[in-house]
């Protein structure tokens, strides 16, 4: 019999553990390779995970609503097997857990061939042994890490810098940081909200000890009395409006925001559009919307303005040769942050090819960590809710954001006559600290530029 | 500078508050110093009240209800009560743990001063403190501390208020033969001569200092002769014939009031008794107690107003028979009174004004 | 606003108090024709007259204790004690009598006893001391130790006005040494109320007195470092601003406590008593002491400046504690 062990996969290089969210099979169903065997949780992202090969399922070895560390073994399939339910335990597994309720009672499963390459035990939750481990921990950092949900196991992966390694708050933050950016992003609540920021790539926020003091967690019964029912009702605020909030307060903070709103006329672009949608679709399979022309022209700015795709890192500016656009995503989950990777290598159908599959997999909750990191510059789409000026907030630490409003037939004087324009404003938010009103203006005007002078004959 | 001594805002306590309810506040006395008959029995009256009062607290110590010890001043009736009788109303007293007399003379209760000595509720410090160590500011009565001496700068204190308002008031502190050598005192004779404030010190000089007799406190033949090193008067006299205490003081006050500067009044006379209550006086040679007790100033006044036929028998008896009844009915009542409830101990270390 | 030093703003305070209230008069050692030992009641007896500012004999305990009555006797008196050293003399009318008064009498004593404190002037064992910790521990007193002349100046005012004792500590080497501006007006420094001097993230100094400037020192060359130090000046000693220190703790999980009196049993341990039973979960490192050591203040220069922490010090015990 060969037995194949299913893992708790890493969705994202920082990523130490994810929440099992559904098994899709149970023990003794089959399952083809490729075929979604569970939905895990990391952070944000829900995520399917596809059987790695085809078999008899013979164990899960956690519930559902589990975290498991990365790396560990989740469930057991049996290649030779035929669809019965395992009739005994499985030769390899000694004493195989009773039922799903798996954490405390998993025996630990190492896999002989591949020596584990982290020091975090098997075990998922602390027992008195972790203490015995010599490690010492300051009552902070052991109260961070019971608000944050974090297991002793993790925590004694955590590098630490204080004194004979110790871990310090610091390094704690630092984790956090590092952890949560391997997972989703939060998405903002209102489409005014503009996008999340992805998380930092190089630098921790130094002000997050600000931030967590903005939400400290308030005595629920206390607030009961202040705003007593029926009138009021008192919500816990999710992850992701805690971190929205965090992210948000602290991008207001750190950047001075100025906002320039320029008009786009985009009837060349609208008329591109329909004339080419009934070949695009033929050809790539997927619609022609307007997105992908406004990131072209969104790009083809940026390479004439490189300051807006730049962040600020003390007293110096670090300018991004590669531009990795953002766009936010309607998703059920709230909003997300896809980011086209190298979007000044695509031309106009690659924007557009990537556009779609982000999008896709947005909605089919495939995305991957990866592909909400590293953005360098960001468009928010506020115009789909009917919105028709916003001002949003940068995306730190990157140093402007571009909001477009609802695309509508407007009147518009062309030659001193009055002429009928799909009319749509565009808002850029930038950081004054290095972006000045004439260079936002400028970039503005290029990519207002940019989009107005489609050929309403080019095909795309 | 003219802010009055304002009154301590304080309910009366529940046994009822009466001042002097034991006898009558210093009563008139003739413009020259000299003492009318009323004034002859009211000291009389108040030494018979202070040793009748003393009796019963040793008694109610004896029966384990006083709380802590019992300090009495048997031997020092005609000392306190002759003193504090030089006073006027308005000036203030400091007295000392053996001047129970000085308390009556000044206006206080007995009922004030056995919820002191009991400890109970209503007490004029609610039970934080006892025996005489209480401030009455109603009646400029500001009791002593166990700290001997530690009261004098702050009769100075008092007496430099008084002094900066241009007012006339005298303030009459006392100090024992023992208490007489801490520095405080010196201090503040010091500052009470070089400021010519209105301070009366008198020494009560009864032999012995706790267990150790002034032989061993002092080698001066009277401590009044201290007097001389801050070039103010100093006087002494037989602690045991009140007239001889009354006009000491009295003369001494007058300096005071006169703005000429503090005086010292060595009062000799005899603790008839051990430091307190759980003292027997074992050091104490019994032919010293004996020579003493001939001169019980109580006894000696005694017979200095039935030679001028100002007492009978008859109204010595009904005196003591309505003394003893007050003092009975006060202790009676004391008795009935709670302690303060325990959650009161963490009150009042501070002053916090009302809010706003 | 006027530019004035740190004894220049006590003695305006005392003159603004004096002016306000008829019943406010000072009394101590040298301190009227003299000016004071350190001319702190300078030109106070010209204004006010020898009623007002008074010499006194060279007695603190009855200097304590007159002022005492006086306070009784409804007057509000401010007491020197021409070195901080001195109040000893004096120490069992502050504990015994003072103290004690309002708790067993609840009689307010509205008194102030300025206490010219510390080292870094070469005065030796006996002009150099220390002696919050004394008073610390008194129920009944209560304390404060301004930094600047800001501070010095709506402290006094405060004290003044205190209902209660204040014992009012003011620090010899600032007198002349720090200049800053001050308003004119009627301003008083709430006493209870710390005040952050600097805000950071990363480590919390607790301090006061001459302790807030070496640490101000060393949080600038701790910030060149990288690390951001919050100081925190108690400014009142006793009530200490528990509410202040609790949440500077919790923002910065670590603590250096600076003073300049002797380590042990000073008021950073009940400081960091305090912290500990307190703010124990937003502890990221032991809360630390920087005090000067267990001895009398001594003599020759070498050796007082080994004695006394300064900012030097105070940054290489914030790097460690950075570095935990």
């Amino acid at each position: 019999m060969a037995k194949i062990d299913v893992i708790m996969p890493q969705l994202g290089e920082s990523l130490t553990e994810g929440t099992i969210i559904k098994w899709h099979k149970k023990p003794g169903d089959k399952v083809k390779k490729d075929e979604t065997l569970l939905e895990i949780s990391t952070d944000k992202v829900d995520s399917e995970i596809p059987s790695p090969t085809t078999g008899v399922v013979t164990r899960l070895l956690f519930a559902e609503q589990a975290t498991v560390a990365v790396r560990e073994v989740i469930a057991e399939i049996d290649t030779d097997a035929s669809a019965k339910a395992e009739s005994g335990p499985p030769a390899a597994k000694p004493s195989p857990a009773k039922g799903s309720k798996p954490a405390a009672s998993v025996p630990a499963a190492p896999q002989p061939a591949t020596p584990a390459p982290s020091p975090s035990p098997a075990a998922s939750s602390p027992s008195p042994a972790d203490a015995a481990k010599g490690r010492f921990y300051s009552p902070l950092v052991l109260n961070i890490a019971r608000t944050e949900g974090i297991p002793m196991q993790e925590l004694e992966t955590v590098p630490g810098t204080g004194e004979g390694g110790r871990v310090s708050k610091k390094d704690l933050q630092a984790y956090l940081v590092a952890r949560k950016s391997g997972g989703q992003m939060p998405a903002p609540g209102p489409a005014f909200g503009g996008a999340p920021p992805p998380p930092p790539e190089h630098s921790p926020a130094p002000a997050a000890p600000r931030i967590e003091s903005m939400l400290k967690p308030v005595d629920g019964g206390e607030l009961a009395k202040k705003f007593p029912q029926p009138g009021h009702e008192i919500r816990q605020m999710s992850n992701i409006l805690m971190k929205m909030s965090e992210h948000m307060v602290r991008s207001v903070h750190t950047s001075p925001h100025v906002f320039a709103v320029h008009e786009c006329d985009m009837t060349n672009v609208d008329m591109v559009r329909r004339r080419n949608a009934g070949a695009f679709q033929k050809r790539e399979g997927f619609k022609l919307t307007y997105t992908p022309f406004i990131c072209d022209a969104i790009v083809r700015a940026i390479k004439e303005f490189p300051l807006v795709n730049s962040q600020v890192e003390g007293d110096k500016i670090v300018i991004k040769k590669f531009i990795n656009l953002g766009m936010a995503v309607a998703s059920e989950n709230g909003l997300i942050v896809p980011v086209i990777k190298n979007a000044e290598e695509k031309n106009f159908v690659g924007i557009a090819r990537a556009i779609n599959d982000l999008a896709t997999r947005a909605r089919t909750k495939r995305l991957t960590p990866s592909d909400i990191e590293g953005g360098s510059f960001t468009v928010t789409n506020y115009g789909v809710f009917g919105t028709m000026v916003g001002l949003p907030i940068i995306n730190q630490p990157q140093v402007a954001i571009l909001g477009t409003g609802s695309i509508e037939k407007r009147a518009v004087v062309i030659d001193d006559a009055i002429a009928i324009r799909s009319m749509a404003y565009f808002t850029l938010a930038f950081d004054h600290r290095i972006l000045d009103g004439a260079l936002g203006g400028s970039f503005m005007e290029a990519v207002v530029r940019n989009l107005e002078s489609y050929d309403r004959n080019q095909v795309v | 500078m003219a802010t009055r001594v304002t009154t301590n805002k304080k309910s009366p306590p529940a046994g009822g508050r009466t001042r002097g309810s034991a006898g009558p506040a210093a009563a008139a006395r003739t413009p020259n110093g000299s003492l009318a008959k009323s004034d002859l029995l009211a000291l009389y009256r108040y030494m018979v009240l202070m040793r009748e009062f003393e009796d019963t607290i040793i008694r109610l110590y004896t029966q384990g209800k006083i709380v802590g010890g019992a300090y009495t001043g048997n031997g020092n009736e005609a000392t306190a009560v002759g003193s504090a009788y030089a006073l006027s109303d308005g000036d203030y007293l400091f007295p000392m743990h053996r001047d129970m007399g000085a308390h009556f003379v000044r206006g206080q209760s007995v009922d004030n001063l056995m919820l002191m000595h009991l400890a109970r509720k209503g007490s004029l410090t609610e039970g934080r403190d006892g025996t005489g160590h209480y401030t009455d500011r109603d009646l400029r009565i500001f009791g002593n501390i166990s700290h001997l001496g530690a009261m004098l700068p702050v009769a100075c204190g008092i007496g430099l208020a008084v002094k900066l308002r241009k007012e006339r008031n005298v303030v009459m502190t006392y100090i024992g033969d023992g208490g007489s050598n801490v520095g405080e005192v010196h201090e503040s004779l010091a500052m009470a001569s070089a400021m010519r404030l209105p301070l009366v010190l008198v020494i009560e000089n009864n032999q012995y200092a706790y267990s150790t007799p002034v032989s061993r406190q002092f080698i001066v033949e009277r401590l009044s002769s201290r007097a001389a090193g801050y070039g103010i008067p100093g006087k002494t006299v037989d602690g045991t014939d009140v007239l001889a205490v009354y006009h000491a003081c009295r003369e001494a006050v007058a300096r005071a009031r006169a703005m000429r500067g503090p005086s010292i009044v060595e009062s000799v006379t005899m603790r008839m008794h051990g430091h307190a209550a759980h003292d027997n006086a074992w050091y104490v040679p019994p032919k010293e107690l004996a020579a003493w007790k001939r001169k019980d100033p109580i006894a000696r006044f005694e017979k200095v107003l039935t030679g001028k036929g100002v007492l009978t028998a008859a109204m010595k008896k009904q005196l003591v028979a309505e003394l003893r009844s007050g003092i009975e009915k006060s202790a009676a009542a004391a008795l009935d009174l709670p302690y303060p409830p325990a959650e009161d101990a963490l009150r009042g270390v501070f002053f916090e004004p009302p809010a706003r | 606003m006027a530019m004035l030093t740190y004894i220049e703003a006590i003695n305006e305070g005392l003159r603004d108090e004096m002016r306000l209230d008829p019943t406010v008069f000072l009394l101590g050692e040298d301190i009227g024709a003299y000016g004071g030992a350190f001319k702190a009641t300078k030109g106070l007896l010209e204004e006010f007259g020898a009623d007002r500012v008074i010499d006194t004999v060279l007695a603190e305990g009855a200097i304590i204790g007159a002022a005492t009555g006086s306070a009784l006797a409804g007057l509000k008196p401010v007491a020197e004690m021409q070195f901080s050293d001195f109040v000893s003399n004096g120490f069992n009318q502050l504990v015994n009598v003072t103290a004690k008064y309002h708790y067993r009498n609840f009689i307010p004593v509205p008194m102030v006893v300025r206490l010219p404190s510390g080292g870094g002037i070469r005065g030796g064992p006996f002009h150099s001391a220390n002696t919050e910790a004394w008073f610390f521990h008194t129920p009944g007193l209560k304390l404060v130790a301004p930094s600047t002349p800001y501070d010095a100046k709506g402290l006094i005012r405060a004290a003044i006005r205190e209902p209660n004792p204040v014992l009012y500590f003011e620090y010899k080497y600032l007198y002349r040494h720090i200049k800053s501006e001050v308003p004119d007006g009627d301003y008083e420094v709430p006493i209870g109320a710390a005040d952050i001097k600097r805000t950071g993230s990363d480590i919390t100094v607790i301090t006061y007195g001459t302790g807030v400037h070496w640490s101000l020192e060393a949080a600038e060359t701790l910030s060149r470092e990288g690390v951001e130090v919050e100081v925190l000046d108690l400014r009142t000693l006793m009530p200490f601003d528990r509410k202040a220190v609790l949440s500077s703790v919790e923002k910065t999980g670590k603590v250096l406590i600076v003073h300049e009196a002797n380590l042990t049993g000073g008021v950073g341990a009940e400081l960091s008593a305090f912290i500990g039973a307190e703010a124990f979960r937003h502890l990221d490192a032991p809360v630390r002491r920087l005090a000067s050591p267990d001895t009398p203040v001594p003599y020759a220069p070498p050796l007082e400046d080994a004695f006394l922490p300064n900012a030097q010090k105070t940054a290489e015990a914030l790097r460690s504690l950075a570095a935990y």
